[in-house]
């Protein structure tokens, strides 16, 4: 088995929505589901979290700026780490990806580390 | 039920259906009595972060043990960051530099009880007379329901934009009214229920009618005036035999929810539901709230429990009371005269004295029905019916399609012209 991170990344319009309850309800049952179906490719998440907005950056020069401070149009909203068999396998969980559907994308990355 | 409500599922997984919109209301309840509803704008973006936080967090993390507690925490906190700084700000410009010492109160509890009170105190004070009606369902929705702007239109009938307009408009009245939910006495309970129990029993009607042909939104509607209903007939300070009655005609209507719309959304008659699929239980709930709505004064509330009551308890509908239920209707008219309730009342006549003497009811009101007149060429298209005049009751049918709007009510009617032109039917019986 081997871990892979996922970082889920999502356009700045997305991440700036406002959802009524309800429809907050509804993501996160999606959310759940999918999460859950990783099971079924015999694969497990363990731990993530949603990162909230903004953020630092600190430059070679001990500069402070705040963020978003990347060029790019998407912002990373969170990460979880998956156990799976291979990236094949984390491939295919990926695809079914919740936020996918809202025109965001998932990154996948091999932990360096063995174990 | 309250509990099984509030509750998480035993699968952490998930969470229970509607927690979100719920655990949104009484967090608002609990934070515009901590903070007072002059910061209700404060409250609801202090509410709304918590939320969005919870989303963030929650489909990657997992949901916590105790989501409540967790919302109302962060809630909190960016409630109390917010007027901080506010207050650092208002300090500066006012060259003071004294901390408001109300604002140092240690981090408060998350308490099952006190936030039903909160949400009680919060009912009552969406519904004051200075508020329009039309804005106070709009407000309860917001606030007690957690309902979101387009859920609201959705539900009344009306465009965003006018929900939009109603909330500020209400938000307004509560800020320039220096409204203390806290300061509420006994008297001012006492004053307000009979206004808060209307508010119930209209969104239960929104909910309930026919007119909205948004199913989902419909019984979502009568779910939340169920759970407001629940709410003052249980607490201490509202119950009593007239939200009990609230409450148990709800649950009669409600029973019967399900069944009213066969498999292809088409709208059934009373006589056509299929009565073994109504809700059994709630009947029986309904039935002990009765019986705990019996000691006082009746109210309209009672009566039309009662008429509920004699349609959910008849076996078939031809062991239906309908002496009774004619009776219950002459009481009703003491309460409300309007024309729906004498054109109920006209349709029982017909059920009990024959469609003649129904005819004579029926007629006595055509004038009454200027904006709503299709409910009544219905009613005479379903006498017309009876008594075999098939073109009479065509004539009538297609005359209260033309009148209206609804796809819901359009397909019952087409249905019942449809009806006309099945041969194998015997007119003068028809179809139970």
């Amino acid at each position: 088995m081997a871990k892979f991170m996922f970082i889920y990344r999502n356009s700045e319009e997305v991440e700036s929505m406002v959802p009524t309850p309800e429809q907050i309800q509804e993501l996160m049952t999606v959310w759940g589901e999918w999460m859950q179906g990783a099971a079924s490719h015999g694969a497990e998440f363990h731990g993530g979290d949603g990162l909230q907005p903004g953020g630092k950056l600190i430059d070679d020069k001990g500069l402070v700026s705040d963020g978003p401070y990347v060029e790019s149009k998407e912002v990373v909203g969170g990460y979880n780490v998956l156990e799976a068999e291979s990236y094949e396998v984390a491939i295919a969980i990926a695809k079914d990806c919740p936020v996918l559907q809202q025109g965001g994308n998932v990154e996948i990355r091999e932990l360096a580390g063995l174990g | 039920m309250r509990q099984a409500e509030f509750m998480q599922t035993d699968d952490s997984t998930q969470l229970v259906d509607h927690f979100c919109r719920h655990e949104f209301a009484r967090l608002i309840a609990a934070l515009a009595r901590k903070f007072g509803v002059r910061h209700m704008e404060l409250v609801e973006d202090a509410v709304q972060g918590a939320f969005l936080r919870a989303l963030r967090s929650w489909p990657l993390k997992g949901i916590p043990p105790q989501p409540g507690p967790w919302l109302y925490r962060v809630a909190y906190n960016l409630a109390m960051d917010h007027l901080r700084r506010d207050l650092r700000w208002n300090s500066v410009a006012s060259a003071g530099s004294v901390e408001d010492p109300s604002f140092q109160i240690e981090h408060p509890p998350y308490c099952e009880d006190e936030i039903t009170d909160s949400q009680l105190r919060m009912i009552f004070a969406c519904c004051c007379d200075e508020i329009p009606r039309e804005s106070q369902v709009a407000l309860a929705l917001k606030t007690l329901c957690g309902f979101g702007n387009e859920e609201i239109a959705r539900a009344l009938l009306i465009s965003e934009a006018n929900v939009a307009k109603r909330l500020v408009r209400a938000k307004q009245r509560l800020r320039s009214l220096k409204f203390d939910p806290n300061a509420l006495s006994v008297q001012d309970f006492q004053a307000r229920l009979p206004m808060v129990q209307a508010v119930a029993y209209l969104l239960f009607n929104e909910g309930y009618s026919s007119t909205n042909d948004d199913r989902l939104i419909r019984e979502e509607l009568c779910e939340e005036a169920v759970r407001l209903a629940l709410l003052l007939a249980e607490h201490p300070w509202t119950q009593g035999p007239r939200s009990s009655a609230l409450l148990a005609l709800m649950l009669f209507h409600a029973s019967r929810l399900e069944t009213r719309l066969d498999e292809s959304g088409r709208m059934l008659q009373l006589a056509d539901q299929d009565r073994s699929l109504w809700d059994h239980r709630m009947i029986a709930e309904a039935g002990r709230w009765i019986l705990r709505a019996c000691d006082g004064e009746p109210t309209r509330y009672h009566v039309e429990a009662w008429i509920a009551s004699e349609h959910c308890t008849a076996k078939s509908a031809d062991d239906t009371h309908w002496d009774r239920i004619v009776q219950a209707y002459d009481l009703l008219l003491k309460f409300d005269d309007s024309p729906v309730v004498q054109l109920n009342r006209a349709i029982a006549i017909a059920e009990y004295s024959g469609v003649a003497a129904g005819w004579q009811a029926l007629n006595a009101i055509e004038h009454q029905f200027r904006d709503r007149y299709h409910l009544w060429t219905a009613a005479a298209g379903e006498f017309a019916y009876r008594e075999g005049k098939l073109s009479e009751a065509r004539r009538y049918y297609e005359r209260a399609l033309s009148l209206t709007s609804s796809a819901t009510e359009q397909t019952f009617l087409r249905a019942q012209i449809a009806k006309l032109d099945t041969p194998e039917l015997d007119p003068a019986k028809p179809a139970q």
